[in-house]
């Protein structure tokens, strides 16, 4: 596991197996390994998703209203799927070294 | 509130936000050609430039002189970066980012070679030759570069679109060029290092560009950008400016007197706008795209001739003009394309 590794190259690492998640499973656990704490980081976290999404390397499936306040009440949230650009980043960055 | 209205205001949201970053970016970056040619004027540099004309002759002691005027330029960027990062509390990313050399900061330091010693180095040389606006306008031709790199290295297609924008960019960059030539061979006297300067910024800054985006597609952008200083800063003051020492140069004899107020001021002004548009311009990327963040980002060619206008009553040759034009109109030919287009640019 790629703890104390940038954010970007843990969040690419955690989408490595292929499977969908929501921003917030993916910004509270690298809130939680990174002892990140607070709204700030947390959206800080969240925009470093929607950079990696916008550089390629993950794609935006899925949107839902948060009614229930699971991450920010009445905002969206996301789902998001590795593309191959990112398995090829993600694999160069993360996986050398294992 | 339904999805759809919410995808809707999410997306105008992040549309505005963007627009305003890439605005901010195109201001600072202006404003940054204010300190850059004021600097020539004040002590010391004014000084070392006539001191080293006298024995050196005038281009040596541009030349020298700009090495200075970068080192110093590097060096208060890098400490606006680095108050940045604390107020955002990323010092704990930034030495993480920095630990990765191999996938990930060595091409920081990498991007740093073209970007400091050529590109910067390269604008302050027009600056002091030819004039702040002639600076600003020729790095206009950097997206040229930079697409026709990424075209060879890592076979980014480049669309027709993006095509007629280059050629756009190019006739523009004739113009600019060819403007002034034109009358200073009438005359006999051809500022040669002023231009020189200003195709090192635009070759420079494409390849920069082009090399450090292979790092900072995987790390944060204000922890990149940051690294990427730090490197400029190793090559001036590690090895550029003892090297010209040691040759002789009195180098750290007027480094040592940069330290006055107004000089200071003048440096400090450099730094932030310069630091705070690199940092504009990457956060707008995520948000509007590249291709658009780039293409308002080029306003920053009109942006400094405004503020040249305003502050030192400067108008520009018509050729400077046109040519800036028409390189701000290419740009937006050649970066305003469809989403749809962009997505599919892009590796697969």
């Amino acid at each position: 596991m790629a703890k104390n590794r940038p954010i970007k190259f843990r969040i690419l690492e955690l989408f490595l197996d292929k499977k969908e998640h929501w921003n917030y499973e993916i910004v509270s656990k690298i809130q939680e390994e990174y002892a990140l704490k607070g709204n700030y980081n947390r959206d800080s976290i969240n925009f470093d998703i929607i950079e990696l999404a916008s550089g390629g390397m993950l794609k935006d499936v899925e949107q839902r209203v948060d009614e229930e306040g699971i991450y920010k009440k009445g905002f969206l949230l996301h789902k998001y799927v590795i593309t191959d650009f990112g398995k090829v980043r993600g694999s160069d960055a993360c996986l050398r070294y294992i | 509130m339904d999805l759809q209205a919410l995808k809707r205001q999410e997306s105008k949201r992040k549309i505005s936000k963007g627009y305003m970053w890439a605005l901010f970016c195109a201001v600072f970056w202006g404003i940054w050609y204010l300190p850059g040619t004021v600097i020539w004027v004040l002590n010391p540099f004014d000084e070392m430039y006539g001191l080293l004309a006298g024995k050196e002759g005038e281009a040596v002691s541009l030349v020298v002189t700009a090495v200075l005027i970068t080192a110093f330029n590097a060096l208060t960027v890098m400490l606006a970066l680095m108050l940045w990062n604390g107020v955002l509390g990323k010092y704990g990313e930034l030495v993480r980012t920095l630990k990765e050399f191999n996938p990930c900061s060595k091409w920081f330091f990498l991007a740093s070679i073209f970007g400091g010693p050529i590109a910067i180095l390269g604008s302050f040389m027009a600056m002091g030759f030819i004039g702040g606006a002639f600076a600003a306008v020729a790095a206009l031709l950097y997206p040229v570069i930079g697409s026709v790199l990424a075209y060879y290295w890592y076979g980014e297609k480049i669309s027709k679109r993006a095509a007629l924008g280059i050629l756009v960019i190019i006739l523009g960059g004739i113009t600019i060029f060819g403007g002034g030539l034109v009358t200073e061979l009438a005359v006999g006297d051809v500022p040669w290092i002023g231009y020189l300067g200003g195709l090192m910024a635009a070759a420079g800054w494409g390849i920069e560009g082009a090399i450090a985006g292979k790092g900072l597609d995987i790390s944060e952008p204000d922890v990149g950008l940051t690294l990427r200083f730090v490197g400029e800063n190793i090559i001036w003051w590690i090895i550029l400016v003892p090297l010209l020492a040691i040759v002789g140069y009195p180098m750290y004899s007027f480094a040592l007197q940069a330290f006055e107020p107004l000089t200071l001021l003048v440096l400090i002004f450099a730094g932030i706008t310069f630091g705070f548009c690199y940092v504009c311009w990457y956060k707008s990327f995520p948000l509007i795209g590249v291709g658009r963040g780039q293409g308002i980002g080029n306003l920053y060619g009109l942006c400094a001739i405004i503020f040249i206008f305003l502050f030192f009553g400067d108008v520009p040759e018509w050729t400077i003009l046109l040519g800036g034009a028409l390189c701000v109109l290419g740009s937006f030919i050649m970066f305003t394309e469809e989403p749809s287009e962009l997505e599919t640019l892009r590796g697969e």
